[in-house]
């Protein structure tokens, strides 16, 4: 996968057909990340804890149920994935890179969670599973397409804006 | 110059005097975004930059906070804005949580 230098307001990259199919295979996982698995706050003890734990469930939930619909579309809009030499030829635009990056993340945090919230390197762990592998892979192509279209929008990671 | 993202634009939310308390309405909520091994810590850079409008060298900082002390305070606020930036936080997936600031 790689950006192309686009003029306007659409960010343009190139992929491959199986870095396609993978896209398209993280985006349909989502939502991962169990509806119930954010906490308004760790003090139990705040006013009016359950009814604002409540409010924030319903604005996760909100979120949620758009951005799947926003998956859906883009799986099924014709022409936005344009054929090319290479592959695939699509754009996005800032605020659909925006959502593609909250999608994105669920699934991959999604996966971290199914795998028991590991510290770190799940993958050096001995004797996994398939399931196991699955999740790890799940995380990992999330990551890749995260790393891709966030470079794309911050360009270089390095460069300070201040 | 690399693009920065447009800071996601508060709520225009009219305060009940008569319902809320004092304490409520006062800057005594802490924003504080904890440490995990899965968010890439680019992309939690990018989303302090979009929710709070900060700049990339202030976003890394705090991102950089979280990385080598387990959490940072973001912001301090009133409870409601408080909670709307928990929530702008969460909707990214990012392990973040307001407390009572106890000073």
């Amino acid at each position: 996968m790689k950006p192309i230098r686009s003029a306007g307001e659409k960010f343009r990259f190139e992929m491959d057909p199986s870095e396609k199919a993978l896209l398209f295979h993280v985006l349909q996982l989502y939502p991962l990340v169990p509806a119930d698995h954010h906490r308004l706050s760790k003090d139990r003890y705040l006013a009016n804890c359950e009814e604002n734990q409540h409010l924030l469930e319903e604005s996760l939930l909100a979120r949620r149920l758009e951005n799947r619909k926003q998956v859906d579309t883009l799986l099924n809009e014709p022409g936005r994935f344009k054929e090319c030499p290479g592959g695939f030829r699509a754009g996005f635009t800032r605020g659909e890179l925006e959502w593609l990056l909250q999608v994105l993340n669920d699934v991959r945090v999604g996966g971290w969670l199914a795998l028991g919230s590991p510290d770190e390197h799940p993958e050096k762990k001995e004797g996994m599973s398939r399931q196991t592998l699955s999740h790890i892979m799940t995380m990992d192509v999330a990551g890749f397409f995260e790393m891709n279209f966030l470079n794309a929008v911050m360009g270089d990671p390095h460069r300070d804006d201040d | 110059m690399p693009a920065t993202a447009t800071p996601e634009v508060l709520p225009d939310i009219e305060q009940d005097q008569q319902a809320d308390s004092r304490t409520d309405l006062e800057p005594g909520y802490l924003v504080v975004c904890w440490n995990d091994p899965v968010n890439l810590m680019h992309y939690v850079t990018h989303v302090f930059q979009t929710v709070f409008g900060w700049s990339r060298k202030k976003a890394e900082r705090h991102m950089l906070e979280v990385h080598h002390n387990g959490k940072s305070v973001l912001i301090r606020e009133s409870l409601e804005k408080a909670e709307f930036y928990v929530h702008q936080l969460q909707k990214y997936t990012l392990h973040a949580t307001l407390e009572r600031d106890a000073k």
